[in-house]
């Protein structure tokens, strides 16, 4: 008993890490999993949602010039929504043109596109690195949202409550996408046979752009959801990028269930042994992915796919 | 389409050119605003780039973890030279093997897979030595290095030449760099260069025309693994220490890049073209900006887009368009546009 | 004939030596820069190098040093080993520098003092604070200027058993730099009679701490002894921030670089943390130091300089002052006059004397422990709690551990 209260926070903490893992990996895997095109530029992008926010809740007052009073003084919570608005859609602008840059490659091996997106994801974070500087920033949250609470004798992160709240909901939002619109099933179509889908008089190339910047902007979203627990520097979206192409392995690529179960398993096993075995904590996810494949070639749900030609 | 076997000469133009400029280098280095040692590690990278593009060019398996076989050689190489005073050979063939090794038992869980799961998989892997390399540090002496590596000397049984000037080791490691020239070139014109073309083509139909498709995969994964050992040593040796950052993704992402951009797909120069360029393009721009991987960067990425054949398959059709259609030489020109796409 | 013949030598002999004094007067002494300008460290790189270069500055103003004018090379070392290899010798062989100076990371540092060492080249690793690099990895060419992480435990450990309470947790990042520093902490603590109850090994790389702080939390002691580095500092920072933990328990951080807080909220600096110097230092010299960093600098982002800057541009003056002094640039002369270095506490402004530890090489000097200063403008981040003194903060091991090279085994070099 005593073992299990000393677990109990440790499991809830595990469950919550992994709801903000399956978030992170939502955007990767909504553009896999329709498109069928790995976009290890998905990290990048991440970073990018947060550095936008971080201009859009405290912008250069020079830029603001007359205006500068008048926006600062609007509330923190304001600006922030406002950043969780504009810094998505931004990026989905990014998304489109590395959308444009990827067509070249579709009728090609699976590996052109996975090493331009590779290519991608560093342009990507140069440039951040070029506008923002290296150094260490800070993303600020509103105070409603901040501080802590006391449960049992401990202290929780009223922010992670937060956080794992609106991962949630993005998931539920996401899969109705794919489910309960004819969208979903028109791209999946597309991946395998997009001359019968043209010929059906459906615009594939727009729908495919619109996927493309839809999965970056929920990247840009998990980038400013987690980059005020993980800290913003440029290297961030390698931090975000390498769990979400692992958890999306683990869950099965091309099923949606199958990443929000890995992101879980990852969270939970990295929470676990982030508590009784910390050394191995980081790697455990590898170990689990090796683990896994072996005895599940596919991964936990995996279908057979384009993806493994 | 297949290389014809036997057609290849023993050492075509290229090869010639190639070694005239290899061992040449030393003589005019100066006056293009080189060192010798940058000409080490391009020739050592370039070892590793050819042994890496068996697996990436040849066989169509991207490895993103192979940064962990050239640590584990280099480290191989150092833990010899301090703990049983290995020499030159000694400790190369250690590195060779233990990268080797290394390479074999990541193998048997690779062989399986293909495309985006061996890619991750090699990252796990990757990521999985690079951890240790870290955390072992009584063994590897951590993030501060395995250190004081000395140059060794030469023992040529009459004579005994010493490594510490950079000369002298650019000549050794030149020589390695011509003999694995040719016996890649060799292996690649011989029927089992022509089959992991093959594997590349269509694994399934590989696989139904009877070849032990997963046997094959397993050997030429170690083989490469071998190669980025040896340079490994090799770099240990010139570096006079050993460090976990060459086991890093970011550092395992690099290769890639340099193959692909030289035209790895297409063209066993390739990797040649591609260390070149690479490091031609950090010395020369990284002396005038501080962003030179940015361009570098979007290089790739239009490489990728316009010419995945890189500078290779561009030169190719360069000259062809120049001096006529002479057919492309069967040792050259691997793949074609045709066959580039599934 | 004899005395034409002797006055013919002589101004012969007159003649040659003006002409080589002419020439060496014209010949402008290089250093090499080897900071980093990319990769994790790339922040404090940038503020290294500008404090070498501000003292270069002042000395060229003065007429160079020797009558010879200072030029500088800086080739970015990429936070990467396998480069500092590279521009250290592209910058002996190819450039001819004849001082490097700069280092952040303490792989890079090795990387470049082996080249050094063998080719003869003084070497400057201004800001790396790893305990080894004046110990197991000291060198002849070598000196460290930057306090290290034994120095900051001794400096910390003593009074914090007497203030906060003997029940200590160490968290320890899990590579070379962290289990040397929690071995000094833990040493002293249990010397002073304090008990470990627990030592967490935080793998390089980590982001989330959730599970760490509540099992910190579930452990309940009265002071956290944090080793953490790099930009698992940064994540934990803010994390422990959020929590409220840094009000919880007494936290012992390690040195800070000013680099990597500056410009944060100064909520997220919890804890007692170290640093060799502090812009707002109540001693001589330190407000017009300030001054010439902000005359000279009006548009980095950091408005105010930190240790790193601080030693970037001491080491450079040391180096220089001691070619004055020995009035050579042949380096065995040098080095024995680094060897011997003492500057007074109101030049180096700082509260004690500093000097060099002949034996390991490392500058011995002023150890500051701080804390948030919560009520002070934007810039004034820090509250001194404590100075003290480089005898009282020695990194004593490093005598044992270190190794010089003879001065035969280091070859001479005269640039």
């Amino acid at each position: 008993m005593e073992l299990l209260h000393g677990l109990l926070p440790h499991i809830v903490n595990g469950f919550a890490l992994g709801v903000l893992f399956a978030l992170i990996a939502l955007g990767f895997t909504l553009i896999v999993g329709v498109m069928e095109v790995i976009n290890l530029a998905h990290g990048s992008l991440f970073a990018l949602g947060a550095y936008i926010a971080l201009v859009v809740i405290s912008p250069d007052p020079d830029i603001l010039g007359a205006f500068a009073d008048s926006y600062f003084s609007l509330p923190l919570v304001v600006r922030y929504a406002l950043a969780l608005l504009v810094a998505p859609l931004l990026v989905a602008a990014v998304g489109f043109g590395l959308e444009i840059c990827l067509r070249r490659t579709y009728g090609k091996k699976k590996e052109y596109g996975l090493l331009l997106t590779f290519g991608a994801a560093l342009v990507i974070e140069e440039t951040i690195r070029l506008f923002w500087g290296p150094a260490e920033q800070s993303l600020q949250i509103p105070a409603q949202i901040s501080g802590a609470f006391i449960a049992g004798d401990m202290i929780y992160s009223n922010y992670r409550v937060f956080a794992a709240l609106f991962g949630i909901c993005a998931i539920a939002v996401v899969w109705l996408f794919l489910d309960r619109t004819p969208y979903g099933s028109i791209i999946k179509a597309g991946a395998h046979d997009s001359e019968m889908v043209q010929a059906l008089g459906i615009n594939l190339p727009r729908l495919r752009l619109l996927v493309f910047g839809f999965g970056a902007g929920l990247a840009a979203l998990a980038g400013i959801i987690l980059t005020p627990i993980w800290g913003l520097r440029p290297h961030v979206g390698v931090d975000a990028v390498i769990p979400a192409f692992l958890i999306i392995v683990l869950g099965g690529i091309g099923s949606f269930w199958g990443a929000v179960a890995g992101g879980i398993l990852v969270g939970l096993a990295v929470g676990i042994t982030g508590a009784y075995a910390t050394d191995w904590s980081i790697l455990s996810m590898y170990l689990l992915l090796i683990l896994v494949l072996t005895f599940r070639a596919r991964g936990l749900f995996g279908k057979k796919t384009v993806l493994e030609q | 389409m297949l290389t014809a076997k036997g057609k290849a000469s023993l050492v075509p133009r290229q090869m010639l050119v190639f070694f005239v400029i290899l061992f040449s280098f030393p003589f005019w280095s100066q006056s293009v605003g080189l060192y010798d040692y940058i000409g080490i590690e391009i020739a050592i990278w370039i070892i590793y780039g050819l042994g890496y593009n068996l697996l990436l060019g040849y066989t169509g398996l991207p490895s993103f973890g192979h940064g962990a076989f050239l640590g584990i050689g280099a480290y191989g190489y150092g833990l010899a030279h301090l703990n049983l005073g290995s020499g030159v050979w000694t400790g190369l063939i250690i590195a060779i093997a233990a990268a080797s090794a290394a390479a074999a038992l990541a193998a048997c869980l690779l062989s399986h897979r293909r495309g985006i799961y061996f890619a991750l998989l090699t990252i796990a892997i990757g990521q999985i030595f690079w951890f240790v390399s870290i955390k072992w540090h009584s063994l590897t002496g951590g993030e501060d290095g395995l250190l004081n590596i000395l140059r060794p000397e030469l023992n040529l049984g009459v004579t005994s030449i010493s490594l510490k000037s950079n000369v002298a080791l650019y000549y050794l490691v030149a020589i390695l760099l011509a003999v694995v020239v040719l016996l890649l070139w060799r292996f690649l014109h011989s029927p089992f260069g022509s089959v992991i073309q093959t594997i590349r083509m269509n694994e399934t139909r590989a696989r139904f025309l009877g070849y032990r498709v997963w046997l094959i995969k397993w050997t030429v994964f170690t083989l490469s693994g071998a190669f980025a050992g040896l340079a490994g040593g090799l770099f240990c040796m010139t570096q006079e220490s050993a460090y976990p950052d060459i086991m890093s993704l970011h550092a395992s992402g690099l290769i890639v890049m340099m193959v692909l951009v030289g035209g790895g797909f297409v063209s066993f120069w390739g990797p040649v073209i591609g260390v070149v360029v690479f490091f031609m393009a950090r010395d020369l721009l990284g002396s005038i900006t501080e962003t030179w991987l940015l361009w570098y960067g979007l290089l790739f990425m239009a490489v990728m887009v316009f010419e995945p054949e890189g500078v290779a398959g561009m030169w190719d059709r360069l000259t062809r368009r120049f001096f006529g259609q002479f057919p492309p030489a069967p040792d050259t020109k691997r793949s074609t546009q045709e066959e580039l796409s599934t | 004939m004899l005395k034409n013949l002797t006055r013919l030598l002589l101004a012969a002999s007159t003649a040659a030596g003006l002409a080589s004094t002419a020439v060496s007067q014209d010949k402008p002494i290089v250093i090499g820069i080897t900071s980093d300008a990319s990769g994790q460290y790339a922040n404090s790189g940038a503020s290294d190098r500008r404090g070498m270069l501000m003292e270069i500055e002042e000395f060229n103003a003065k007429g160079g040093v020797l009558g010879r004018k200072i030029e500088t090379i800086h080739i970015d070392t990429e936070t990467t080993p396998a480069t500092g290899s590279r521009v250290a010798e592209r910058l002996v062989s190819r450039d001819k520098v004849g001082f490097l100076v700069g280092a952040v990371s303490s792989g890079v540092a090795n990387a470049i003092s082996q080249v050094a060492q063998k080719h003869g080249v003084i070497y400057l690793n201004t800001n790396s604070s790893s305990p080894t690099e004046s110990g197991k990895n000291c060198h002849r060419v070598k000196f460290v200027w930057d306090g290290n992480g034994t120095n900051f435990s001794q400096a910390a450990v003593k009074s914090s058993v007497d203030s906060f309470g003997k029940e200590w947790l160490l968290l320890t990042n899990d590579y070379v730099w962290g289990h040397n520093t929690s071995a000094a902490t833990r040493k002293l603590a249990e010397a002073n009679g304090a008990k470990i109850v627990d030592e967490i090994l935080v793998p390089q790389g980590t982001r989330d701490f959730s599970a760490i702080l509540l099992k910190a939390q579930q452990i309940d002691p009265n002071v956290i002894a944090a080793a953490i580095g790099g930009d698992d500092q940064k994540a934990m920072r803010t994390q422990v921030a959020d929590l409220g933990l840094g009000e919880k328990y007494a936290w012992l951080n390690n040195q800070q670089d000013w680099p990597d807080i500056y410009g944060l909220p100064k909520e997220n600096l919890f804890g007692v943390f170290g640093t060799t110097w502090y812009y707002n230092l109540d001693l001589p010299g330190v407000s017009d130091f300030v001054k010439r960093y902000q005359a000279m600098y009006p548009d980095t982002s950091m408005k105010v300089p930190g240790n790193v800057f601080y030693n970037g541009y001491w080491a450079t003056r040391s180096l220089l002052e001691a070619i004055e002094k020995a009035g050579t640039t042949n380096n065995h002369a040098v080095i024995k006059e680094l060897e011997q270095l003492k500057i007074p506490a109101d030049v180096r402004m700082q509260h004690h004397d500093a000097y060099m530890n002949a034996k390991t090489h490392q500058m011995q000097q002023t150890i500051y422990l701080a804390k948030a200063n919560l009520k002070g403008e934007e810039d004034d981040m820090f509250t001194i709690v404590t100075n003290t003194s480089p005898e009282d903060a020695v990194d004593a091991g490093a005598e044992q551990t270190c190794k010089l090279e003879s001065f035969e085994e280091t070859p001479v070099y005269e640039p």
